[in-house]
Formats: structure tokens, C-alpha cells, sequence
């Protein structure tokens, strides 16, 4: 082949992944304008006269979505948070010292994050009941830190070890406390690992069905919820499910994306680093 | 330092670890609080020979090898075309990262919509070609290769982003040296790229693999396992076999039997990462 055949061959390819990747996703968004009758023609429509009846019906109503959205960034957020705070000390800590057993520490933490979720939730879902902490927000919370704590550990851990520890070591030649290098010096340095590590506990938990299905009520369900509850023995809202979809996936795309440089280093624990 | 997050992270992992190693041993009933009834080895020995147990592993194999392969074939072939793209890589790659970001809830609401036989534009698709004109998750076959391709459409991206990386950081020279001494390109893919990047294919292999088995959300929310138990993987049965059957004794049995694999899996990462002095 010659070079401008080859070029016109990788094109064509790159064309038809990027088709297969983006056709869903913007027949979602389109069809989550359309009225029924747009839905369900004859032969598909990608032109028609676009309508916010499906939003608004999602917004308004007994089954309002605000609660769905606010659990959801209720469960998500103080998971995130509470997981990035405890992951910059621990994997801080973790980077730092040697100690006899860290390499099976290492092992403990990476295998809980690799869990299979529902061997998780069983146990859980016992204690849970025990406890009373089915249908609240807290269960949600403490459901979503098994797999965001130990991923939050382990990444900072990766993030920090990178950096040179010359740097604390000259802070504290200079009379900073260990304490204060790690605050003033190495803290700041791994920022952009701290905000990938809580996008990326975020996205996880935003995106959760599995555990909002089994441990949450009326009073805790998240937006995934609020989206398999769209399917009904009667049939299925269509156009509402995909604006649904819409407010559920648009947002984790456009962090995501924010943090496209480190996430080959987030999504894969640490192994492989990006540009 | 380490001490907070190690106590909780305890807390959340070993003790949950242990409920269910114990849950294993008796038959717990849910009513009227929790209640445990000794069983010794009974959930183990139906363990081992359960059909239902057996034929859901089944599934879970050929799903596992179906989509972890396709992904692997698909986001390594796809990251070589990336990396020798360089009008609109950038936004290509953006575009291409994106189904990753979506919440496998609404990656399989999303696929049965597209594949309903009265809304979907993927089902006027195939039916219009004469390709597929029966309902497609209605029947053995269709079903499972849709859930499959939902899971592929989602996660190869993460594959295309790992070997990229690996791509992207090859020493140039060495691919120019190649390229002078009159190497096709077969030939330099062989014997310079793929030595060079095996490590990274490794590591997204790993990854995935723990993943693969980690979710299930997809098909929860599809078939459900259906139809007739063709896309059954391990996970659904032991969701439907506690909650639905109430056996959570034998559940927890069938949760530790994941949980061994997923430990397999952990253990050859970590060794990866000492091979290649990554471990910290």
C-alpha cells in the first residue's frame, strides 16, 4: 500500500471507531428532545422539532428528580471527600516509610479495591440491617468508601512516590516539621494527582447502581435509581430515561475529560504514566 | 499517618471479610433481624455441585474471554491507528475516552433502547439490513453478544488509553533505526513495538480482568440473566440466589469463590508492578 492509500485506510478506521463511540451517546441526548411520536416513527429522526417536555416532566411531579440528584451528590461528594483526605495522609504515609509487611499492606488495599461488588454487598447488607443503615445516605457513604478509600490510598500513594524527597528533606533542613513539609511542600506539588484521585472517586460513585440498588430507599435513592425506576411493568418512558441519562452522564464526561492527562495514571493504580 | 485510614479502611474491608467467611457456614435467614443457623460445610458441598452454580461459571467464562478479548484486540488495534494519526488526534482521543465516563446503568438503558424492535435505532438498523428481524434480547443468542458489546462499547476506551500511554512514551530513535534498516510496518510492530509494550498491555489486561468481574450492572439492568439463564453470569445468580431466594449462606459461598479470583488477579498485578520496579 502506498502512503496516501494508507493514510485514507487509517482514517476510515479511526472514523468508524469514533461513529461507534459517539452515535449512542448523541442519539441519547437527541432523542431526550423528542415528543413520543418522534420516538417511536417508522423509520429513525434525526431531524425534528426539538422539545423540553421531557426535562420538565422529569423536574416536576410526585417523583421529582432534585431529591434523586441531591442524594446523589450527598452520597458521592462526602464519599469523595472524606476518601481523598484520609488517601493523601495514608498514601503520604505509605510513599514515605518502610516497613517490614508494607508490600502485603499494598496487596490488603489493592485487593479491596478490586473486590467483586456483590461479594461486598452481602456482608454489608447484614451489617447494614443490623445497624440500621439501610435506606439512608450514611450506608451509601460507607458502601462507596470500600472501594474509593482503598483506590484513594493507593493512587496517592503512587502520586507521592513519584516525588523526590529531597524536596521535604531540604523544608526540614530549614527547620519544618515533618508534618509541615508534607503540608506546605509535598501536598501542594501532587495537586493535580489530589484532583484526579477525586474525580475519579466521584465518577465511581455517581456512577454506582449496584449498591444504591441494594442498600437505599425513598429517602437515600440516587440518580441511577431514579433511572431503572423509569422501567415499569407498563412500559418504558422513553425520552425521559434518556434525558435522565443526559443529566446523569454529561457532567462525569466533562470532569473526566478535565483530567485526561493523569488519567492513564489514576485508572490503571498507579502502573503505566501518561505524557 | 497511615494509622486513620488503615483503621477504617480495616473496618470496611476485613470485617465485612470475615462476616462473610462466617455467613459461608450457616444458613442466615433475614427475618426478624439477622439470624444465623450453623451449617458446617452444606453451602460449600451444594458449591461444588450446583448445575446452576456450574452453568453461570459457564457464562461468566465465555463473557469474561468474550469482552476482555474484544476489548484487548480492539483497544490495542485502535491505540496503533491513534498513535499514527496526527491531524485531530487530541480530539479523537477525547472522543473515544468518553463512554468510559458513563454509568454502566445508563450504558445498558441506553443499549436496550437502541436495540428495542419498536424504538431502537440500532434494531431498524439490523432489521432494515435483514440482519437480525427477531427481538434481539429476546432470545439466546443476540442477547448475550448485545450485553457483550454494551460492555465492550464502554471499556475499550480504557484500553485505547493504557496502550496509547505505552505507545506514546517508546524512545523514537529506536522505531527511525527500524524504519532506515527497511523494516515494514508488520515487521517493526513485531519485533520493536510489541517487545516494548507489553508490560503496559499487561497491566490493562490486569486491570480489565478485575474489573470484568466487578460489575455487573449492565446486564442487572438488560436481561437480568435471561433470557433462559444465557447471559447468567456468576454474579447475577448470587444476587438473585440472595435476595430474590433468600439463601444468603450459599450466596456468601458463591461471593468467596469470586473473591478468590479477584485475589488471583490482584496477586499477578502486584507482581507485574515488582517486575517492573514499580511497586512502592
Amino acid at each position: 500500500m502506498n502512503g496516501a492509500g494508507k493514510k485514507v485506510a487509517l482514517y476510515a478506521l479511526l472514523l468508524l471507531a469514533l461513529l461507534w463511540t459517539v452515535v449512542p451517546l448523541l442519539w441519547m441526548v437527541l432523542s431526550s428532545f423528542k415528543r413520543p411520536d418522534d420516538l417511536v416513527s417508522q423509520t429513525p429522526k434525526p431531524f425534528f422539532a426539538p422539545t423540553f417536555e421531557n426535562y420538565v416532566g422529569l423536574f416536576t411531579g410526585g417523583n421529582a428528580l432534585g431529591a434523586y440528584i441531591t442524594n446523589s451528590i450527598l452520597a458521592a461528594g462526602i464519599s469523595t471527600l472524606m476518601a481523598v483526605t484520609l488517601g493523601c495522609f495514608a498514601g503520604y504515609g505509605l510513599a514515605r516509610s518502610h516497613f517490614r509487611g508494607k508490600d502485603h499492606v499494598s496487596f490488603w488495599i489493592i485487593s479491596t479495591r478490586m473486590a467483586p461488588i456483590a461479594a461486598v454487598i452481602l456482608p454489608l447488607y447484614a451489617v447494614f440491617r443490623t445497624l440500621d443503615l439501610l435506606n439512608t445516605t450514611t450506608g451509601l457513604v460507607v458502601a462507596y468508601l470500600t472501594f474509593n478509600l482503598p483506590f484513594a490510598i493507593w493512587i496517592m500513594n503512587a502520586f507521592f512516590a513519584d516525588l523526590p524527597p529531597a524536596l521535604e528533606e531540604a523544608a526540614m533542613v530549614d527547620g519544618a516539621t515533618k508534618f509541615g513539609a508534607f503540608w506546605r511542600i509535598a501536598l501542594p506539588l501532587t495537586t493535580p494527582g489530589i484532583v484526579t484521585t477525586a474525580i475519579l472517586c466521584l465518577v465511581f460513585s455517581w456512577n454506582d447502581y449496584a449498591f444504591a440498588q441494594s442498600f437505599s430507599g425513598p429517602g437515600s435513592q440516587t440518580l441511577p435509581i431514579a433511572a431503572s425506576q423509569l422501567i415499569t411493568q407498563t412500559g418504558i418512558n422513553w425520552g425521559q430515561l434518556m434525558a435522565i441519562g443526559t443529566v446523569v452522564v454529561l457532567p462525569m464526561i466533562a470532569v473526566g475529560l478535565a483530567v485526561r492527562r493523569y488519567l492513564v495514571k489514576g485508572l490503571t493504580l498507579g502502573a503505566v504514566t501518561g505524557e | 499517618m497511615l494509622l486513620p485510614a488503615l483503621l477504617l479502611l480495616a473496618a470496611l474491608s476485613l470485617f465485612p471479610f470475615f462476616y462473610i467467611i462466617w455467613m459461608s457456614f450457616n444458613e442466615v435467614s433475614l427475618i426478624g433481624g439477622v439470624n444465623f443457623e450453623w451449617v458446617g460445610l452444606e453451602n460449600w458441598t451444594d458449591l461444588v455441585t450446583d448445575p446452576d452454580v456450574r452453568s453461570s461459571w459457564i457464562v461468566s467464562g465465555i463473557y469474561f474471554i468474550a469482552t476482555v478479548g474484544l476489548e484487548m484486540f480492539l483497544g490495542i488495534a485502535i491505540a496503533l491507528i491513534l498513535h499514527e494519526t496526527i491531524w485531530g488526534k487530541n480530539l479523537a482521543l477525547s472522543i473515544l475516552l468518553m463512554p468510559m465516563f458513563v454509568a454502566p446503568v445508563i450504558v445498558g438503558l441506553l443499549g436496550r433502547f437502541l436495540v428495542d424492535s419498536t424504538y431502537g435505532l440500532y434494531a431498524w438498523f439490523l432489521d432494515r439490513t435483514g440482519l437480525i428481524t427477531w427481538e434481539i434480547l429476546g432470545s439466546k443468542g443476540s442477547a448475550l453478544t448485545a450485553v457483550v458489546l454494551m460492555d465492550v462499547w464502554e471499556w475499550t476506551p480504557l484500553i485505547i488509553l493504557i496502550v496509547l500511554a505505552g505507545l506514546s512514551s517508546m524512545p523514537p530513535p529506536v522505531l527511525e533505526a527500524a524504519k532506515v534498516d527497511g523494516a515494514n510496518y508488520f515487521q517493526r510492530l513485531r519485533h520493536i513495538v510489541a517487545p516494548l509494550i507489553s508490560g503496559v498491555v499487561i497491566v490493562a489486561l490486569l486491570i480489565r480482568s478485575m474489573d470484568a468481574i466487578r460489575y455487573y450492572d449492565i446486564i442487572a439492568i438488560t436481561t437480568n440473566g435471561g433470557p433462559a439463564d444465557a447471559t447468567k453470569v456468576i454474579p447475577i445468580r448470587l444476587y438473585e440466589t440472595a435476595f430474590r431466594f433468600q439463601e444468603l449462606g450459599y450466596a456468601a459461598a458463591i461471593g468467596l469463590s469470586m473473591l478468590a479470583f479477584s485475589i488471583l488477579v490482584a496477586n499477578l498485578f502486584m507482581r507485574i508492578l515488582k517486575q517492573q520496579g514499580l511497586a512502592r
